[in-house]
Order: C-alpha cells, then structure tokens, then sequence
C-alpha cells in the first residue's frame, strides 16, 4: 500500500514536472520545431499528405478522419489526443503505438516538445 | 492517325531532375511549359508512404519504378565483330520511367565533378605529354569550367538538400572534410549524415593508412529541412530503403517532392503522363526543330505537339536513342571515326571486398542511402602520380553499405554452398557481421564503345532499339587491379574474421548482374561541332533551339556518381535559356 502510494506521489511529481516543462512552452518556437513534422503533416483541415491534416488535432481521438488511411495499431490505439498523450507520443512514437507507420524517431528534449505542443495548440485550431 | 496539338513555347521530354529543375526554372520566366512523359504520375503520399513501399519483390526484383523491358530495350554487345542480342530484363542498370523518373529511386549521392575531368585531355597531356593517352582512347575537354557550374552545383544541392561536409571553402581546407574537393563557396544544406559501425570502421582504417576519410555527400536529409524553394524534407529515419525506392520520410531529394509540384501548381506547365515520344521532329532547312511526335501508351492516339524549344529531358541512353532514331547530327561510326551521335559512351567500374567481424553487429538494415564514409586519395588527388600505373582516370574507396535489403542482402565467406542447410547456417551466423569495402572507378572514353541503331530488333512503336557496344579496355584493367590492391590492404590492416578480397573486373562487361545506373555520352558536349553534338550549355550544334540534358552530355565517366553535374547543368541550362536565348533565339556558342 505504501509503496503504491509512493508510486503515485512520484508519478504526480513526474506529471507536475512534464506539465511545467509544457506550460513554458514557447509556440514561437515551436513553429521552427514543426519543421520535423511539416515534410508529412498539414496544419489545413482536410489536406492530408503522407501524415494526416493536424487540423484539429485536440479534439479527436487517434486514427479519426475518414479520409486517411492509418496503420491499424494508430486505429487501434484508442488514444484522445491531448498535450499529455502527445507529448508521450512524439518522445518515441514506436514506444507509445507499436507498429505504427509515422517514420519519424521520435523528439529527446522535452522542453522542444512543450515548444511544438505549445505552437500545435495555438495553430491546429 | 496524328492529332496536331496547338503549339507551345517549350516541349519537355522526360520528367525526372533535369525536366524537372528546366519546367520549375522555364515556367517561372513566364514561358508556357509541356512536359511529356513516358511513366505515371505517383507520389509520396499515395505510393511511396508505409507499408507498401517497403516491397523488395514489387521494386527491387520486380523493377516497379523501372523502364519496362517489353516495351522498348536496348540490345548489347561488347565489340563491333558481334551481333548484339537484346536485354530482355533489366540487369546492370535501372533507368526510371515514372514522374520523378530515376530521382525516385536514386541513392541520393551528390558530388562535384571538377576541372580534372572537364579538362580531362589537357591536364593529362601537360602532365605526361601526348604519348600517354592512348590513341583509341577518345577522351576530350568539356568546354565547361568548374568555376562555372560552382554555383549551379550549390543550387543543386540546396534544393535537393545535400548532406555533407565541406573539405574546402574558398581555398579554406576544412577539416572532416574532403581535402581534395574544388573550392565551394560555403558549407552543404545540410550536417552530414550520422556514421554507421561500418563506415567508422573503414574511416579508421584509412586515416591509419595514411588516406582522407570523409562522410560521403548525399540528398538525404540529415534534419528536417525546408529548401529555397520552400519545399520540405523530413529527417533521414536510416530505415534502409533507399535505393530503387521511393523515400517513406520525405527525406531524400527527388524532383517528385521538390520541382516538380512548384511546377504543377504554375498555370504556365501542363504534364501528361503516359506519353512516349518517338521522334524529334525538324524543320525543313533542317536548322531547327518544331516538336515532337507521342503516343498515349493508354490507347494507343498518337499527337504532333509543336514547340518553339524542344529539351530532351529523358534517361540517358533514351535521350541518344531519340537523336538517333530523329536524324538529327551525325551518327557516330567507330570504324571511320566520323559522326558525333552515339559517341563516347562510357560506364563505371570497381571492385569491392566484403569482409567479415565475428562479434560485431553491422545492423544492415539501418542506413541511409549515403552511409559511406570515402577516400579521395586515388580520385580527385591530382598529387597520386598515375604514370607508374600507366592508367588514365580515378576512383574512390569507401566503407559501409547503403541498402542491404532483408531479403536479398544474404552476405555469407566465399566457399560457402549457394543453397541448403549449409548456406542457411551460414547466413545466420555470418549476416550481422559483413561489411563491404568498395572502389567505383571512371571509364574513359574509347572509340569501339558507342551507341547505334540496332539493325534487327524493334521496339514496341516498331523502331529500332539502340545498341551499346561496350567492353572495358586495358586502362580499366589496370586502374581496377591498382584499386583492389587499395582495397585489400586496407581491408586486411582490419584484422576481419574473414575476407573476401577485391578483385578488378577484366572479364568482358557482362549486362547481367546490377551494377550502377550510371550510364553516360552518346550526346557530348564540347567546344566545336566536330567532335560534339552539343555545346557547352547543352544546345545541339545542329539546331539551335534543342538542348539534350543530361549525363549523356558527359564526354567521359568519371569515379563519381553523375547526378551532382546533371543537376548543376539543368540548372546552368535554364539560364541560359531564360537569360540569353529567349532574348536572342540561335546559337549561344558560334560553330
């Protein structure tokens, strides 16, 4: 019991920390972090390319527009995406969703993460 | 019966790099573009996206993205005593025939080809007199000099985003670099790629020996990248399907992704897909050209579609085809060593070595289509003294592996059985271990190694196919067996488990088993009409408003890959079409 509880204090610690690091996040910035989407992604709604419109994105669940053909794990997945599955997503794509067909490795530094979060919030509306 | 179409200001034949870089470049100076070609129309999103394009039976054995053999062919033979045969699958090399054509499927290395080879004849003969170069050997100077593709070179690989290090910016060597490469005037777009086990090996390796081990220059983009032209890359995943693919990341510089669509989207360029052109056609007077002749492949209507500028724009060998098969220029005869059309036509050589690490972990199937790392020592090094050699030419060393497929890319010791339970015993222990080092070598050009009109098979449109004679000549031989003695000893100072050792290729050229795409002449450039079909901005001698592009324009074939110089001189075209013959339509070089 103990130990379950410690476990859920350092999760929440953890999750205070992610979420600080998410709300300095610098959509300014994180326009030139769109550049490691941008080959693939369009911010339009209904213009997909190889990766699907991010038109939006916070308002649907993962593998939702009729228009794209996902890979089953992304449909499967059962994500809603929100700044915190997103974030734990694009940290290492294969990790989250094995088996889904974005080929992109995946973004380190979370505090560049908060930055495209910060600037997918403000332009995927 | 022929539909004559109305008649526009430029017909482009043959939508790959140079159709491409010459419809963005010509539709933006206001001119009404058409380009015609043979393939159909694909792109990133529909077929070259996860999963499908990961297809090693569809693309690789296959040949989806390729010419098709059925079609039209080319027939080969080594020497003229011999009756040429046709290649009825395609082996040693693998022209495109889709909209991007062989920029789809290319490995994306990009290099600059320097004044040692468009000064070929006069830097060999001022260094060991005349006697040197032997008299079948029909090498000639370009007529073009670095310092002027220098920029084009630049805007080639901005747009096609080159990554690399620079070895020197202007004059400035730089270190990591390639020591020996022709000034440039600032830093690749891109950081080079990330090493892999293998090509940090070789590097190691050859810095011991003494030699300059760079990270190889390719259109794959390092980072996520947005070119001059706004279009834009993703990042190199290093997934290992490069070669004779399509890239799943956008990451790989190819005319589908980059000039083709600014093209599409300016209401001066119209593309149709699907049209093979037969012939060139010509004025009365013979001193110009007024269009082209196509066929719809789909059903079968044939059109006529009128031009002020025709460029032919296709493969290489299908652009010497189309001179050919349209009576324009001279064709070349080898035996009286008139005519210039089919002249010099020249391939690559090397030799490779495949060694293996008990213990290490290669992981083949992680790389990027430029994960090499090269020496230039015996290349573009104009201080290695060939006289001792007796070889005219260069070639390059490199360590590493670009696309080693899961299917085919079985590297078991030599000994080892080809089928069974010992070759399957083999092939797991040994897969993960192997890596290859490798020469690619020039070919210089010899008189007996031409293009002609094949006097007895036809093609599809019921033309007569082209015909290559083509064998490697003693210079060849003895630069390959200079270049496997390289190889080896740095091969064998790696202390590999097992070796199998380079050997030069002196065996007649055989065009069965692949080789490289890198098929150059036919239609060289130069400095006066006698010895060369065009000049040095790639309009024909004979009529002034039609311009070849391409590595059929290369009078020789040097060690490197060609796609740098075809690039650079597509661009170099377009300006001077924009810039000076559409002001003053006729010949930009007197006769």
């Amino acid at each position: 019991m103990r130990s379950t509880l410690r476990a859920a204090a350092t999760l929440g610690l953890l999750l205070l920390l992610v979420a600080a690091a998410r709300a300095d996040g610098d959509a300014a910035r994180g326009e030139a972090r769109f550049q490691d989407c941008a080959a693939c992604h369009k911010l339009e709604a209904g213009s997909n390319n190889v990766g699907p419109s991010l038109h939006g994105l916070f308002e649907r669940k993962a593998g939702a527009l009729a228009d794209f053909r996902y890979s089953p794990a992304m449909k499967r997945s059962g994500i809603s995406w929100t700044p915190e599955t997103l974030d734990k997503f694009i940290t290492d794509p294969q990790a989250m969703v094995p088996a889904n067909r974005m080929p992109y490795a995946g973004m380190a530094n979370a505090s560049d993460r908060a930055d495209l979060i910060a600037y997918l919030q403000k332009s995927s509306r | 019966m022929t539909t004559k179409l109305k008649e526009v200001d430029v017909v482009i034949v043959g939508l790959g790099w140079t159709g491409g870089i010459l419809a963005k470049e010509l539709t933006e100076a206001g001119l009404k573009v058409v380009a015609l070609e043979r393939g159909a129309e694909r792109s990133s999103a529909n077929d070259y996206s996860l999963p499908n394009i990961r297809d090693e039976l569809r693309y690789v054995v296959r040949h989806d993205l390729m010419q098709n053999t059925a079609r039209d062919t080319i027939t080969v033979r080594n020497n003229p005593s011999q009756d040429a045969l046709p290649m009825r699958r395609l082996g040693s090399f693998l022209p495109g025939e889709v909209v991007g054509g062989s920029g789809v499927h290319w490995s994306g290395h990009t290099w600059r080809w320097t004044d040692m080879e468009f000064k070929i004849r006069s830097n060999y003969e001022e260094r060991y007199g005349k006697n040197f170069i032997p008299d079948d050997m029909t090498i000639q100077d370009w007529g073009i000099s670095y310092d002027e593709l220098e920029p084009y070179y630049e805007k080639f690989e901005y747009t096609a985003a080159v990554s690399g290090k620079a070895g020197n910016i202007k004059g400035q060597i730089q270190p990591g670099g390639n020591p020996f490469e022709a000034p440039r005037a600032r830093e690749y777009a891109l950081p080079p790629l990330t090493p892999i086990l293998a090509s940090q090996m070789f590097s190691d390796a050859a810095r011991n020996a003494g030699y300059h081990p760079f990270p190889r220059p390719s259109a794959n983009a390092s980072q996520a990248y947005t070119n001059p032209d706004g279009s834009k890359f993703g990042a190199c995943q290093y997934c290992g399907y490069c070669q004779r693919f399509g890239c799943e990341a956008n990451a790989k510089g190819s005319p589908h992704m980059t000039v083709i669509p600014i093209a599409m989207r300016n209401p001066n360029f119209e593309l149709r897909t699907h049209s093979w052109v037969t012939k060139v056609l010509k004025d009365s007077d013979g001193k110009r050209v007024t269009g082209v002749s196509y066929t719809n492949v789909l059903n079968g209507e044939e059109f006529e579609q009128p031009a002020n500028i025709v460029l032919l724009c296709a493969y290489a060998i299908n652009n010497v085809h189309l001179m050919l098969l349209s009576g324009i220029g001279a064709p070349y005869d080898p035996v009286a060593q008139k005519g210039v059309i089919g002249k010099n036509y020249c391939y690559q050589t090397g030799a490779a070595a495949r060694l293996f690490f008990e213990g290490k972990y290669f992981n083949p199937f992680m790389s990027a289509g430029g994960s090499n790392a090269t020496i230039d020592d015996f290349n573009i090094n104009w201080a290695f003294d060939r006289a001792p050699h007796n070889f005219v030419g260069a070639y390059n060393v490199a360590g590493g592996f670009n696309t080693a497929l899961p299917i085919g890319y079985r590297p078991v010791p030599s000994g080892t059985p080809q089928w069974g339970s010992e070759w399957k015993k083999a092939t797991a222990k040994w897969y993960q271990t192997a890596m290859v080092i490798n020469a690619s070598g020039s070919v210089m050009a010899n008189r007996y190694n031409c293009y002609d009109l094949d006097p007895t098979y036809r093609n599809a449109f019921g033309q007569p196919l082209m015909r290559m004679t083509f064998d490697y000549k003693a210079n060849e031989h003895k630069m390959g067996t200079h270049a496997a003695h390289v190889i080896n000893d740095i091969a064998k100072s790696m202390n590999p488990t097992k070796l199998t050792p380079a050997v030069a290729r002196t065996n007649p050229w055989t065009v069965v088993p692949y080789q490289s795409t890198h098929n150059t002449g036919g239609t060289i450039m130069g400095t006066n009409p006698r010895d060369s079909a065009l000049n040095k901005y790639l309009q024909s001698w004979d009529a002034h408003n039609l311009f070849v592009v391409g590595a059929n324009v290369f009078p020789h074939n040097a060690s490197y890959n060609p796609t740098g110089p075809v690039g650079a001189l597509a661009y170099w075209t377009a300006d001077a079409i924009k810039n000076r013959y559409v002001k003053n339509p006729g010949p930009l070089v007197p006769a």
